[in-house]
């Protein structure tokens, strides 16, 4: 099979730079293995929320400015500052284009709202979801805080402790049904997806917004777990109109709804783009000819390899197994390209689990191009993307999804102007 | 007079606890004060081995036959704690086969069943087994759940009528001349002080106990001998393993639940370090080369997780390495030996004789308040032990297949206690160990369980293969929910129960933990928007 572009991996960068390439043209395959960090999301992409010495930051790109000294691996760093500000500004327009729709701003943070109530500065939050311009500042005063009876993944007393700091005062609501006992009866069963598809049916969604009109009383607003509109994207809009008042999401423990949902969005515009997505599939090995990679081998089609001009690898962190750990080195498994990471196990974290940890900034090393190396020579053909690039910490930084999504965008922008 | 009790029993490990249901049992009325959880100490840092005594049948006669006596007394009393797997003791060709032939004579002496087995029979047996071994004796040894012992042993004491108390720290000691007559302690939950009285203080406090007897101006020199181990994600072997040479570092392996346990290294550590133990790479490495050794197997084995306990064994002499010293159970009245009037301190002795030594301190107790009752605790079965496994489950009908297995392994006969009325209470909290709400809730009404990590030693909680990734979320959304007030606390609790297991996944953080890990700091960290608040604020 020849291609212009094959790309590993499936996740936000993998499918962000699919869809870039295949939005100007070129025929793209994406492989991968099925899971990826989507399956966690918040709901909401971050861009930049701390510097390195835990700084807040207010407006991102200004943020971004300040990472060069500090942090010269940053791939925001080697994206350049100047193009990671006009790609932030082109990716909602992306997202949109998906079936996402997000509001931000990347010259100004929001807050979105976690399962357990805390406000985190983040760039852009799905339509539907709870979000502050400023950490108390809540569109409401009295809320209703709805949950399914038995739903572990979703915290209405942690939220309402924090609410209650903002001078909100919340009321608890719980709803049970018919439908929702059936799931118990398998008692691992009550989790996010198995929930929505409950919620799917329409006389269900319709007795939940009759309790939710009876639980809310005199409440300004009601906010409710990410358990809707698995197999339907209408389900949020159709339960707004029901209930009549102001209505909004917060996302649960995993399984994410808005990660499932923004996988299956992404999915389905590469393919509508033309382009070839391999799901279950694993890139298994590569023959590499005077420094090119030429082509890879799958599980799935075994003597028949994916030719390409070009190879991405955005097969993500430890979480996905882009990138391998044992006692005393980091590889990368798809084609063993350089890592970046410190020999001494013991450097690679401290003993608070909350602390910045090294290992979370070890990845896979790159040029200005965001090319990947072997033994010391360059890959002239292989571009790394997303969270498996080595120098940042996507937690602590809150940059996770914004170096997914820019790093993708750059490494297809080098792949286009590269002919 | 109000907080007076005939007895104080300072700490709150399988011995303390063994001692105050052995004397509420006497009819003496007891408190137990712990300054943190019930088994946070030694009790519930070692292999949870139910020795047979073989290990010490060459080295030390006397532990052996108190071994042997314990272990088949514990068999009755506590069976539901306790699994019948019998070890093997090994010998691979390094070792040679000399050492059998004394190891099999000295166990035949103390009273341990031994039966030498022929190499292939022992492969067969133990498919887990180094297959290079050239012999093995089968002993009866076993495994033991040292947390659930222990538990049990509070709940019979309560049962008839002691107090225990977690979360109180003894500061010093009330006197009337050169007579203990109470002490003054510290509320770590309330933050208050406050004073209990008694005729007789018993210091079992393990290796903390000099600690406690130094507040009396009484010294017993203690060495403290640092003893790492690692878990492995899932039950590698069947039976115990050993290996069949002079005991030394790493050569036991106890499968326990759904996991194995492979140590011990020993090392010497300062008193001054006990609450501060850190597994080093070397220890780690040093556990995994030896336990491969047992069995090869363990190199492919997924670790998960790596901790320490410090042995309590009071210094005879200058060995470096803790191991040549008695593992004898030392029971000092210190009117005789220090001339303090109404202390006694229990010490020295294992796990396994955590139940006799608890007989000699409260028969001492008993001569000094002049009580004459026999000691039945090793006849009376725990509470869980009452009834069969078959009854049990008659009893538990109406929980879901797997909740009501994990249930009455758990607390046995006391499985029927956990509300399983309807879906929710029987909704998994924990899916690696099988948790339910139902059960979740029990533990926080009756077992005292004040935070996350009480909750895991009560009910495994978070001890599975995913080292507490959601469930501890969830765990302390119920919580939470219990006492709304308190959700804030609910929270720092997951935080310190976070900090708690990444100490023992650090060590070994390199492959699926490392994964995991990675996972985790996704989750509470960026999603729940968790961060340790208490440290954020030492840091600024």
């Amino acid at each position: 099979m020849k291609f212009d572009t094959v790309i590993i991996g499936g996740g936000l960068a993998g499918m962000a730079c699919g869809i870039r390439l295949a939005e100007a043209g070129r025929r793209c395959a994406i492989v991968s293995q099925g899971q990826s960090a989507l399956h966690f999301s918040s709901g909401s992409f971050d861009l930049l929320s701390r510097l390195p010495d835990g700084t807040a930051v207010e407006d991102p790109i200004r943020g971004m400015a300040e990472l060069a000294p500090v942090a010269p691996e940053h791939p925001y760093v080697r994206i350049g500052v100047e193009r990671c500000g006009d790609y932030a500004l082109q990716v909602p327009e992306m997202l949109r284009k998906a079936g996402i729709p997000v509001v931000g701003d990347c010259r100004k943070n929001h807050y979105r709202i976690t399962p357990m109530g805390k406000a985190k500065a983040t760039w852009l939050t799905m339509d539907a979801y709870l979000r502050a311009e400023e950490p108390g500042r809540l569109p409401f005063q009295k809320v209703c805080i709805v949950n399914v009876e038995g739903f572990l993944d979703f915290y209405p007393e942690f939220i309402a402790e924090e609410f209650r700091a903002y001078g909100v005062t919340s009321r608890f609501g719980s709803v049970n049904f018919p439908d929702l006992e059936k799931i118990r009866q398998n008692p691992s069963e009550m989790r996010s997806a198995n929930i929505a598809r409950v919620f799917d049916h329409e006389r269900n969604l319709e007795a939940l917004a009759v309790r939710i009109r009876e639980v809310a009383a005199d409440s300004e607003a009601v906010i409710l777990p990410a358990i809707l509109g698995i197999d339907r994207n209408d389900a949020f809009e159709t339960l707004r109109k029901k209930v009549d008042m102001p209505l909004y999401l917060l996302p649960t423990l995993p399984p994410s709804i808005p990660g499932i949902k923004a996988q299956q969005a992404l999915q389905a515009r590469f393919r509508a783009l033309g382009g070839e997505y391999f799901l279950g599939d694993s890139v298994l090995s590569a023959d590499l000819e005077n420094d090119r990679v030429k082509r890879v081998y799958t599980a799935n089609h075994g003597d028949m390899p994916f030719e390409a001009d070009s190879f991405v690898l955005a097969t993500g962190s430890f979480f996905s197994k882009g990138l391998l750990a044992s006692p005393d080195r980091i590889v990368e498994p798809v084609f063993d390209v350089d890592t970046l990471f410190t020999p001494d196990r013991s450097e690679w974290y401290t003993l608070h689990f909350f602390d910045k940890q090294n290992y979370q900034a070890f990845g896979v090393v790159t040029d200005a191009s965001l090319r990947l190396f072997k033994e010391g020579r360059l890959i002239e053909n292989l571009y790394g993307a997303g969270a498996g690039l080595a120098g940042f910490y996507p937690v602590q930084e809150g940059c996770g999804a914004g170096v997914s999504l820019l790093s993708a965008f750059y490494v297809a922008d080098t792949i286009l102007n590269s002919k | 007079m109000e907080n007076t009790y005939d007895v104080i029993i300072i700490g709150g490990g399988a011995t303390g606890a063994g001692v105050a249901r052995d004397c509420a049992l006497r009819g003496i009325k007891a408190l137990l004060l712990e300054r943190s959880d019930i088994s946070t100490g030694a009790t519930g840092r070692n292999h949870g081995l139910l020795h047979s005594g073989a290990r010490y049948a060459v080295t030390d006669h006397e532990s052996a036959e108190e071994c042997i006596r314990e272990n088949m007394i514990l068999r009755k009393i506590a069976a539901h704690c306790v699994e019948e797997t019998d070890g093997l003791f090994i010998s691979l060709p390094e070792d040679g086969l000399e050492y059998q032939a004394v190891f099999v004579e000295a166990c035949r002496k103390a009273g341990i069943r031994a039966d030498v087995l022929d190499p292939e029979e022992a492969k067969r047996l133990e498919p887990a087994a180094n297959p290079a071994l050239i012999g093995a004796v089968r002993v009866p040894d076993g495994a033991v759940d040292p947390f659930r012992l222990t538990a049990s042993n509070v709940l019979d004491a309560r049962a008839h009528g002691a107090e225990i108390r977690t979360y109180i720290e003894v500061k010093d000691f009330v006197w009337e001349q050169n007579r203990i007559v109470g002490v003054r302690a510290y509320d770590h939950r309330s933050h208050r002080d406050e004073t209990f009285y008694a005729q007789v203080v018993v210091n079992a406090g393990g290796i903390w106990g000099h600690g406690i007897a130094a507040k009396a101006g009484i010294t017993i020199n203690m060495l403290p001998a640092k003893g790492a181990l690692l878990i492995f994600g899932h039950r590698v072997n069947n039976l115990v393993l050993n290996r069949c040479r002079k005991p030394a570092d790493a050569d036991i392996l106890v499968p326990g639940d759904t996991i194995s346990l492979i140590g011990t290294t020993s090392s010497k550590v300062p008193y001054e370090e006990i609450d501060h133990m850190v597994i080093t790479p070397e220890e780690v490495d040093l556990l995994l080369r030896e336990g491969e050794k047992l069995s090869p197997q363990l190199a492919y084995t997924r670790i998960l997780r790596a901790y320490a306990g410090v042995r309590p064994l009071v210094a005879s002499d200058d060995d470096p390495s803790g191991r040549t010293v008695s593992r004898g159970i030392v029971l000092l009245d210190h009117a005789q030996r220090d001339g303090v009037e109404g202390f006694i301190t229990i010490t020295g002795g294992k796990l396994m004789t955590y139940r006799l030594m608890a007989e000699w301190a409260t028969d001492l107790v008993c001569r000094k308040l002049g009580i004459d009752q026999p000691c039945r605790t090793a006849e009376l079965p725990l509470p869980g032990s009452e009834e069969s496994k078959q009854e049990a489950e008659k009893k538990n009908r109406r929980k879901p297949v797997t909740q009501r297995r994990s249930a009455i392994s758990r607390h046995g006969a006391l499985a029927d206690r956990i509300d399983d009325r309807n879906s929710i209470q029987n909704s998994l909290v924990c899916e690696c160990e099988e948790v339910s709400i139902g059960e979740v809730e029990y533990a926080m009404e009756h077992l005292s369980v004040n935070n996350l990590v009480d909750l895991r030693r009560r009910t495994r909680v978070g001890m599975g293969t995913c080292q507490g990734e959601l469930c501890a979320c969830r765990a302390a959304g119920l919580m939470g929910k219990k006492d709304p007030v308190c959700a804030k606390k609910a929270k720092a609790d997951l935080v310190s129960f976070l900090n708690e297991r990444w100490k023992g996944m650090a060590p070994i953080a390199w492959g699926d933990t490392l994964r995991e890990s990675e996972y985790t700091t996704w989750v509470y960290e960026s999603v729940c928007g968790l961060s340790d608040e208490t440290k954020k604020s030492t840091a600024l």
